[in-house]
């Protein structure tokens, strides 16, 4: 970037700001350097509509207690959760693996069917540590599933992803909820 | 808690730091950095707050220093704690390639070009007689069995390449590349960008000084940068610029380190963290609109 561009660029954007301080202080931020197409062009003040500013309004409260939250909140804490779900416990100390919650506090386990549905894949993803540890358990736990029989399975270290033949997503889940994960 | 530390420690020397630029903008170096380490500053440290986003991942959470700029001589001014999720994820290079690979296309448009039967000059008019002269049958001397004829399915200009990358493919591909250059130690930290000269021999020093290697890019969370270093790093063409909003893999993968301020870092953090935790993250998936944000 050349200097005369700095300069510009800088300049372009603070008369930007300032117009539009100026005229409408709605939007303090505006989507910098998106699309042009992404906003209507600011008008005059008598475009819109008159909105009254109240300070403190009491019954604001009820209304924020309808917006969704912005993020996922953290799960309160019970001492039993009749849906079946159980927070995570075991923070991979004592093993050497470990399989981290979602952002929805879910066990990430997976069904993908491909095939018209005739071939159904186990998904167990965001694995750490030691991932061929935990491919041995699951595999073992599978293979109890499956009386005996042996069961097939993919590695992938880069992605912390276990691919597991056949659908055994509720055995899995919990078998790692009672593994604490 | 933690913004309150921020702010407070920001005004406690914020202001001597604008100062020095002040007066001493035209002075050499070696005073400078004289003068710098004569004043006190308390040391800068900045913990993770955990209360609004719980760490997914078990990864130990990162620590970094934060260091000077407004000497070349290096001095630890404190320490910043970096969040697991943001700086110790798990370095996907694939979707990093992803990322790149994207960066190249979406602005890229193939202006290779080749012109069909019809639009070569020429060959409207049968070249020989259906029958009787012992030849194969033709119709036209540019047919694409004929040297110098029209090109069958060539090139035609101009062919866009553009497409989106999913969106949570980009904000792994920042995480990736964020945590990756951290754990190369291409990543450094530093207060602010407020250095005290114009001269560009002061960050030609600097960067030899730290050993920040052969490019540099200084990412603010402002993109109004202070005038000094936009004088400083003018005809640097290794020496870049760029405000958060505008960080992108291509540019971290560019330049070989990486230089955040504080508040960038804070700023990334913030807003990293948001997309990895926000409900309505569906919204984000579906087909890219050309008028949406």
């Amino acid at each position: 970037m050349s200097a005369t561009t700095k300069l510009l660029l800088g300049s372009v954007l603070c008369h930007k700001l300032g117009k539009v301080r100026l005229t409408r202080s709605m939007h303090t931020h505006p989507a910098l350097l998106s699309s042009f197409r992404s906003s209507k062009e600011v008008q005059s003040l008598e475009q819109y509509l008159e909105v009254e500013p109240i300070e403190n309004a009491a019954a604001w409260k009820f209304v924020e207690r309808l917006l969704p939250p912005p993020t996922v909140p953290r799960p309160v804490a019970k001492a039993d959760y009749p849906s079946g779900w159980q927070p995570q416990k075991s923070d991979g100390s004592d093993s050497s693996y470990f399989v981290a919650r979602t952002k929805n506090h879910m066990v990430p386990v997976y069904l993908h069917t491909c095939f018209r549905g005739q071939r159904r894949i186990t998904v167990v993803r965001r694995v750490q540590g030691d991932i061929w540890a935990l491919e041995k358990d699951l595999r073992s736990v599978v293979e109890q599933a499956r009386n005996g029989k042996l069961c097939a399975s993919r590695v992938n270290e880069l992605s912390g992803q276990i691919h597991i033949h056949g659908d055994y997503v509720d055995i899995l889940r919990e078998h790692l909820k009672a593994k604490g994960f | 808690m933690l913004k309150n530390i921020l702010n407070k420690s920001r005004q406690v020397w914020t202001p001597l730091a604008r100062g020095l630029s002040k007066t001493n903008t035209q002075s050499n170096v070696a005073a400078e950095s004289a003068a710098a380490t004569n004043i006190t500053k308390p040391a800068l440290i900045l913990p993770q707050d955990y209360a609004d986003y719980a760490p997914l991942n078990r990864n130990a959470p990162r620590q970094a220093w934060i260091e000077n700029i407004d000497a070349v001589a290096e001095r630890k001014m404190g320490l910043i704690e970096l969040h697991p999720d943001v700086f110790a994820a798990q370095p996907r290079v694939d979707v990093i390639q992803e990322n790149i690979e994207w960066q190249r296309k979406y602005r890229y448009v193939s202006l290779a070009h080749a012109k069909t039967r019809a639009e070569v000059r020429g060959g409207g008019r049968k070249p020989w007689p259906q029958k009787g002269m012992g030849r194969a049958r033709h119709g036209s001397i540019r047919s694409p069995l004929f040297k110098g004829g029209g090109v069958i399915h060539g090139p035609r200009s101009p062919t866009t390449h553009f497409y989106m990358l999913p969106f949570y493919k980009r904000v792994m591909g920042l995480t990736s590349t964020l945590s990756v250059k951290l754990a190369q130690d291409d990543l450094h930290v530093i207060e602010n960008v407020d250095i005290p000269t114009r001269d560009a021999q002061f960050i030609k020093d600097l960067i030899a000084e730290r050993n920040w290697g052969p490019s540099v890019l200084i990412v603010d969370k402002e993109y109004m940068f202070p005038e000094n270093i936009c004088y400083a790093t003018d005809d640097l063409g290794y020496v870049n610029l760029m405000p958060a909003f505008g960080l992108n893999v291509y540019s971290m993968l560019k330049h070989d380190t990486l230089v955040l301020t504080v508040d960038a870092i804070k700023h990334l953090e913030q807003r990293l963290l948001y997309q990895q935790h926000r409900t309505d993250a569906t919204s984000k998936g579906g087909k890219f609109k050309l008028d949406q944000v």
